[in-house]
């Protein structure tokens, strides 16, 4: 495998925070996801491009719990996940976002992220959990207002998600991400089928908000993508074909070819 | 040991044509369900109505003189079919696009109008079956002697599923509607109008319900409940094959008609039981079934469920206040007894209603609030009603500890089912829990037959029996519930003033407590989880939420509730629990009940229950017998044009009103909690 | 009068806008290409003419008349034949039913073929072998080509094609190139999306680019071919 840039020394020293060892996912003949071993470290934003069909909606399903791989495994701090359900993985400090926006449609902007919210602080009683009312919670209604707060929608709280525009339903899945803490927040294209101007407000979002959280974005925006990644992974066809800063896999002759598809014909 | 007797090839012989013989029927009746199902998603609740119209046309035709058995083979599947195109036409193509559920609940109203319509024609009196002429003859084969009808049968239904299975696979027809079943939208793509063949697709599964129903009524009387009575099994052999398969339904239809033969033939006593536990095995296994497969079939546009949440006009306070007056009138309602209405209205009227909106609550918290429909919901109502009964029966006569005891039954069971069933999802669950209830249904009836073959082996080991714990269809009765703990004043007895009775209050207590219980739970963070659940399971699971968890607890409490419904009824139907408690009809009732108010809300299904059983009330009243069918209509014209149900009323009413001043159309923003 | 005219189409889903004003045409006899990267509307192009995106803008004329938001049947049965990027071939169905199912839909045009036809054609020896195997049988290679041969046999006067050659192997993708090639020899007009620049330059007459929702770039490979630039900024990855 030829990689760009291969810095065998994982981010900022030290363990890495997520790494997948031989990771693969089979459909049928098709293999989605191929012999994957990526490294990320502690505090990086990691993003991960490649054309249709190259496997990274699959990878993101594969770390966060939504499929089971077929080989190889997926160790998180430490620790292999790869047979965690999806719950237990957030439990263990993995968020993400989807590339369909997926809120609570049929709930306000409030209950969509306290609910968040709530998830992560588990510590409570069953008897508590079932009979108090949501609303007594004070660390839990601080907790909301703060990522209200933090993605804009501070006083609009009371509205159905359902009936927000396009961008601040985008906005809301980030702070549903946000709200369950994690360490490791996975964003599946945040901003398709943004204007530029929503662009670039939600990048700036994306940045206040996830401080020093590791990162692993998938995002078709390349100008984006190399602005904001410390470094970049491309997949093609399941397969890793380069990982390295911006500037080193941008000058990648192979990542070209597969972006522009040369040497087929 | 059970003690079999001896076996004799013929005899086996004998049994097997039987098993093929009534076979045959399902597999008739389960071919046109399945394909139903197979291109329109949509569950056919009033198929076993259309082979009912089926055997009554034959009947009809065959007394009126117009023609002999073989005329009424050939016209009255044909004007069945019509019929059932003309429903597909009317009813159904306005719900294309919702969820699988509408489809059930509009084929269900379906059901109460088919029913009450064919003894509005045909009184409730029973037909001789048919004269077969010629095939009443009999036929001797390896020294058994049988009617020349039996082996009709088998060759008849023989030829027409080899019939339907050839317009499946040869003719354009057959062509287009599996190509539909597996993706509809590239049918569509090609040029053809896959909408126009769903009319078709519905008559052909009609005309082979309604041959069903005339070979039926060869064999055996016709009479009211017919239709009733073969959907069940239908049901079963099309889940069993695998939903949307042809042969799946032709394997099954033969597998049940067999095994059944078999059953009743070797262990009687098991009759009934052992095809619901072949289809939770499967079901549990294999949820696609024998045949099905899950990739082919496309899930289509899938809908949403259509709650009622959110669309109120009342703030919360105001509707704290409304529902604190509404307590209140229920509350003083018996000091008009005598002067504005007579007891009967509040004694038997109110009380009714109290306990169906329980019921209905109880499966809100379900259905409406984390999107798991249950169809076997009467199974913890039942099973709420025998625990309270048979505590009494043989423990303490106490009714608080009767009671608690079929609350607490009732949630074990649903915590058993509930653990089994949701592990699968949409149409499968609904099945599985359909099933589970049968299988306790059937239980109850054949509880003596169990008895009788297991007790004589528990008492020759000297194991303690097995009491009568439901005496069949007989039903099983404490003769004195009573208010104290082990003796005292009995339940029913206490006049508080007149025709006041305490039990009154002590239901309305009970509802309305299990209304706040309720309303707390929702308004926890264990209630939002749910809500979470019904809006987008996977979003929620990857919130962190464990939601397969979430959703066993939720069953459970609402399994508790309706425990606690079944076993409020029992003591108020004299203190006795019969087989009734547990018909499948019931899980229906409470159904259209939940959707008639609003489900999601918690009051709209008990709004709903009152304005059932107040119309049914109204319609008995005023002496029209076919409540049930105009109930059946009110019902269908719910579900197509008022699907968020009657608490919806006033914000459609306030839109309608708002619509020249540009009304947003979502109505006002939803305040989850109320 | 162009086969196909775009002229300013809007379109997303729900709220999200997905094409702000993309107009382009296709002449009767042509391939074009329509290229971009992930994300930028080619398929939902390809979808609001299909009838499957109702546009919320703009017009979408086929042989000069207005098809716009017309019914997917509706425009198969005017002579556009689709073949979505995921194939779509009838999964339960055999191969020779997959294309009775084309017969029995879509235009009797000039080019409308007969399932027998398809057999003569070269390109179509491996499907004529496994006539009677079920479509999830069929390698990714083979599902392609069933799907334009059921496109074909719908009598398609424009074939639209979503991706053909994506997760192929080179050698399928060159089998798909000349299969598009010599239909359009025929006569059969051809508007092919493709993420695969060197598929698109190929087989084109002309190109457009989209990006985020609108033509950036219009003109023959070879002009495309020399316009670095372009290529870099709407298509490559650069810094």
């Amino acid at each position: 495998m030829a990689t760009a840039d291969d810095t065998t020394a994982t981010f900022g020293g030290g363990e890495p925070v997520l790494e997948t060892k031989g990771l693969t996912r089979r459909f049928g003949e098709l293999v989605a996801v191929d012999d994957l071993d990526i490294e990320v470290g502690q505090g990086e934003f990691r993003s991960i491009i490649g054309p249709n069909g190259a496997g990274k909606t699959t990878l993101f399903n594969l770390i966060s719990g939504a499929l089971l791989p077929s080989e190889g495994s997926v160790v998180f701090e430490g620790e292999d996940v790869s047979q965690l359900r999806p719950h237990q993985r957030v439990h263990r400090g993995i968020g993400r976002s989807f590339q369909i926006t997926n809120v609570f449609g049929g709930l306000t902007v409030r209950e969509n992220v306290r609910l968040a919210a709530q998830a992560a602080i588990r510590e409570r009683s069953p008897f508590e959990n079932a009979f108090r009312h949501k609303d007594s919670f004070g660390d839990l209604n601080d907790r909301t207002d703060d990522v209200l707060a933090r993605i804009g929608l501070d006083g609009r709280g009371h509205e159905q998600a359902s009936t927000l525009a396009y961008g601040d339903r985008r906005r809301l899945e980030i702070g549903l991400v946000l709200a369950t803490d994690p360490q490791l927040v996975m964003l599946d294209e945040p901003t398709a089928g943004m204007s530029a101007e929503e662009t670039r407000a939600t990048m700036e979002l994306i940045g206040d908000v996830l401080g020093d959280r590791t990162v692993l974005l998938i995002e078709h925006d390349i100008e984006l993508v190399m602005n904001a990644s410390d470094r970049i992974t491309v997949l093609n066809r399941g397969e890793e074909l380069a990982t390295g800063p911006p500037a080193a896999v941008a000058e990648n002759e192979q990542v070209q070819q597969a972006y522009l598809g040369g040497g087929v014909l | 040991m059970l003690e079999l007797p001896l076996v004799t090839a013929g005899e086996t012989l004998d049994q097997f044509i039987n098993g093929l013989t009534v076979g045959m029927v399902y597999v008739l009746l389960a071919a046109g369900l399945s394909i139903i199902f197979g291109v329109m998603d949509v569950i056919n609740f009033a198929h076993g109505e259309l082979l009912a119209l089926g055997a009554y046309f034959a009947v009809a035709i065959t007394t009126a003189g117009i023609g002999n058995f073989w005329v009424a083979l050939l016209v009255a599947p044909l004007a069945v079919a019509i019929i059932g195109g003309a429903m597909e036409r009317l009813t159904i193509r306005p719900l294309y696009g919702r969820d699988p559920l509408y489809h059930i609940l509009l084929t269900f109203g379906l059901v109460l109008i088919f029913v009450d319509a064919i003894e509005l024609i045909w009184g409730t009196q029973p037909f001789r079956p048919l004269d077969t002429g010629v095939l009443s003859g009999t036929i001797t084969i390896l020294g058994f002697q049988k009617t020349l009808y039996s082996y009709f049968v088998i060759v008849m239904g023989a030829v027409v599923a080899a019939g339907a299975w050839l317009v499946l696979e040869r003719t354009r027809f057959g062509l287009v509607v599996r190509a539909g079943s597996m993706d509809r939208d590239m049918v569509r793509h090609l040029g053809i109008d896959i909408d126009r063949y769903y009319t078709l697709v519905f008559a052909f599964g009609a005309f082979l319900a309604a041959v069903g129903g005339v070979v039926f009524a060869g064999r055996q009387s016709v009479g009211p409940g017919m239709g009733g009575s073969v959907i069940i099994p239908a049901f079963i052999v099309v889940v069993l094959g695998g939903l949307g398969s042809f042969r799946g339904a032709v394997a099954g239809g033969l597998l049940v008609g067999v095994v059944q033969s078999f059953v009743r033939w070797q262990v009687p006593f098991l009759e009934g039981l052992v095809v619901f536990l072949l289809m939770i095995g499967v079901l549990l296994i294999r949820p696609q079934g024998l045949f099905g497969s899950p990739e082919w079939h496309d899930p289509g546009e899938g809908g949403e469920l259509l709650t009622a949440a959110g669309s109120g006009v009342l703030s919360t306070r105001r509707r704290r206040l409304l529902g604190g007056g509404m307590v209140a009138v229920l509350a003083i309602a018996p000091l008009g007894i005598g002067v504005l209405y007579n007891s009967y209205v509040v004694n038997t009227i109110v009380v009714d209603i109290l306990i169906w909106g329980l019921f209905a609550l109880s499966l809100d918290l379900v259905m409406g609030y984390t999107g798991l429909v249950s169809l076997g919901h009467v199974l913890f109502y039942g099973l709420g009603a025998y625990a309270t009964v048979l505590f009494a029966v043989y423990l303490l006569p106490s009714i608080w500890l009767a009671l608690v005891a079929g609350i607490l039954v009732a949630a074990l069971i649903a915590w058993v089912v509930g653990y089994l069933s949701i592990r699968v999802s949409g149409v499968y669950f609904s099945m599985i829990t359909l099933a589970f209830a049968e299988l306790f249904a059937s239980l109850a009836l054949k509880m003596p037959g169990l008895r009788a073959q297991i007790n004589p082996t528990l008492d020759s080991l000297g194991l303690p029996t097995i009491p009568p714990l439901t005496n069949g269809d007989n039903g099983i009765g404490a003769d004195a519930i009573t208010y104290g703990l082990t003796g005292g004043p009995e339940f029913g007895d206490v006049s508080l003033l007149g025709e006041i009775h305490l039990y009154y209050y002590v239901i309305l207590a009970l509802v309305v407590g299990s209304y706040l219980v309720s309303r707390r739970l929702i308004d926890a963070p264990f209630g939002s989880v749910l809500q979470a659940i019904r809006e987008s399971e996977q979003r929620a699971s990857f919130l962190g939420y464990d939601t397969t968890m979430y959703k066993r607890r939720a069953f459970v409490v609402s399994g508790a509730l309706a425990g606690l419904a079944g076993g409020l009824r029992a003591t108020q139907n004299l203190g006795r629990a019969s087989p009734g408690f547990l018909d499948w009809l019931l899980s229906g009732e409470v159904i259209v009940m939940t959707l008639l108010g609003g489900m999601g809300t918690l009051y709209g299904p008990m709004i709903g229950a009152a304005g059932y059983l107040s119309l049914e009330e109204l319609l008995l009243s005023n002496g029209i017998d076919q409540w049930q069918g105009v109930l059946g209509i009110v019902f269908v014209l719910f579900v197509i044009f008022v699907p968020r149900g009657i608490v919806s009323i006033p914000s459609l009413v306030k839109q309608r009103m708002d619509s020249s001043s540009e009304a947003p159309p979502e109505g006002e923003p939803a305040e989850v909690s109320d | 009068m162009s086969l196909l005219e775009l002229a300013d189409v809007h379109a997303g889903y729900g709220e999200t806008e997905v094409l702000s004003g993309v107009t382009m045409d296709v002449e009767e006899g042509e391939v074009v290409t329509l290229v971009g990267r992930n994300g930028v509307g080619k398929t939902t192009t390809l979808r609001s003419i299909v009838g499957v995106v109702e546009p919320t803008g703009g017009e979408i004329r086929f042989r000069g008349e207005e098809i716009t938001g017309s019914s997917s049947e509706t425009v198969a049965r005017d002579g556009i034949g689709f073949v979505p990027e995921e194939r779509r071939v009838f999964p339960g169905l055999t191969v020779t039913e997959n294309l009775k199912m084309g017969r029995f839909g879509g235009a009797d045009t000039a080019h409308r073929r007969s399932v027998e036809d398809i057999w003569e054609l070269d390109a179509f020896e491996n499907l004529r072998e496994r006539k009677d195997s079920r479509g999830t049988d069929l390698s990714g290679g083979e599902q392609q080509m069933l799907a334009i041969a059921r496109a074909l046999v719908a009598g398609a006067d424009l074939l639209l094609l979503d991706e053909p050659t994506e997760g192929l192997a080179p050698i399928i993708v060159e089998r798909v190139a000349d299969l598009v090639r010599e239909l359009n020899e025929e006569g059969i007009t051809v508007l092919l999306v493709e993420q695969n620049v060197a598929v698109a330059s190929a087989l084109a007459d002309r190109v457009y680019i989209l990006d985020k929702g609108s033509i950036v770039y219009e003109g023959t490979p070879e002009e495309l071919d020399a316009d670095e630039d372009v290529r870099d900024r709407h298509l490559g990855i650069s810094m």
